[in-house]
């Protein structure tokens, strides 16, 4: 599959962290992928897979989850257009976490093969890969804090300024305003208290005018105030260049 | 099981109105909070706030009504004698 040139989601993304050479990202945009529609809220991977391709979020939100044995989710983090929410399976043969869709997604399944093959060709691309995953980590240190030690208010309000964050740096963002198709009972999977409680944050924030929140639709009304109600800080996210000012 | 209910308002900022749960000894298993009709997630329905002892834990369920709020707590209590 080619893709528009004006724009590819992984291209997008990794140029937000790291500067490709015309020729890596003429390799990137070649790269043999096979893309498949997915309805939402359908797996992508299981935990305990072994898979032989990693999947490309090229359209939609899906998200990377565990369960515990009584089956009970914790979404452990959420995947955007451009990110690659099992690269690591490159390289650790089984899977410790499954990923799902969250809406309508388009990905892109590329073959672990291709990947090796890319990397052995452009060893700066393995250093990009290898930031991905790193970043994918800081992430994950990031909720961890969020979800074991902040209150929901400012959790919520952390992880709005963070999808905020990151839908810029793959330019699906216009001012403050983006799409944003997680349910309540997907942030309470994500934030770790239950949709009653989402909702009261949610009134809350509504409430003091920091954001409007309606359908699929997420409006910030006030950036500085909701990046300051959730304590966020984006150096965790190590964007390069113009995204980094975020 | 026997439980006492007492009507009891709940300082959360949204939903005031809200039940204690205590056993026949009383000693306090639960709070209850009557969600309000502008709950989008469940409108009008009892949110188990808070649960003491071997009603506590990750899982806050929400309930039509008391009966519903009683039976679980109930069989919850029980379950784990």
């Amino acid at each position: 599959m080619t893709f528009h040139p004006d724009y590819n989601p992984m291209i997008r993304k990794i140029e937000s962290i790291f500067m490709l050479t015309d020729e890596e990202r003429q390799a990137l945009q070649q790269l043999p992928m096979q893309v498949v529609s997915i309805k939402a809220d359908q797996d992508v991977v299981r935990e305990g897979d072994r898979p032989s391709r990693s999947c490309l979020i090229l359209s939609g939100f899906a998200c990377t989850y565990k369960v515990t044995s009584a089956g009970k989710r914790q979404i452990v983090s959420f995947n955007l257009p451009g990110d690659i929410p099992d690269l690591q399976s490159l390289h650790l043969k089984v899977l410790d976490n499954s990923v799902s869709t969250i809406s309508p997604c388009s990905v892109g399944f590329i073959a672990h093969e291709a990947l090796r093959d890319l990397c052995t060709r452009y060893p700066r691309i393995t250093s990009a890969f290898w930031r991905e995953t790193l970043i994918d980590a800081a992430i994950f240190r990031e909720w961890v804090l969020n979800v074991g030690r902040r209150e929901a208010y400012t959790r919520m309000a952390h992880v709005l300024c963070e999808l905020l964050v990151r839908l810029r740096a793959v330019g699906l963002t216009k001012d403050y305003t983006c799409d944003l198709p997680i349910t309540q009972a997907e942030f309470a999977d994500a934030l770790g208290v239950t949709n009653v409680h989402v909702n009261r944050v949610v009134q809350q924030l509504r409430a003091d005018g920091l954001i409007e929140l309606s359908g699929d639709r997420l409006n910030i009304l006030d950036w500085e105030k909701l990046k300051q109600a959730g304590e966020f800080d984006s150096t965790y996210l190590h964007l390069e260049g113009k995204q980094a000012a975020a | 099981m026997t439980l006492v209910l007492q009507p009891v308002r709940v300082a959360n900022g949204i939903d005031g109105e809200g039940m204690l749960v205590f056993d026949r000894e009383h000693r306090l298993l639960a709070v209850l909070t009557h969600l309000s009709t502008k709950n989008e997630v469940a409108p009008g329905q009892w949110y188990l706030e808070a649960g003491f002892g071997r009603l506590e834990g990750v899982n806050h369920p929400t309930f039509a009504d008391l009966d519903a709020a009683q039976a679980w707590i109930g069989h919850r209590l029980g379950k784990s004698h």
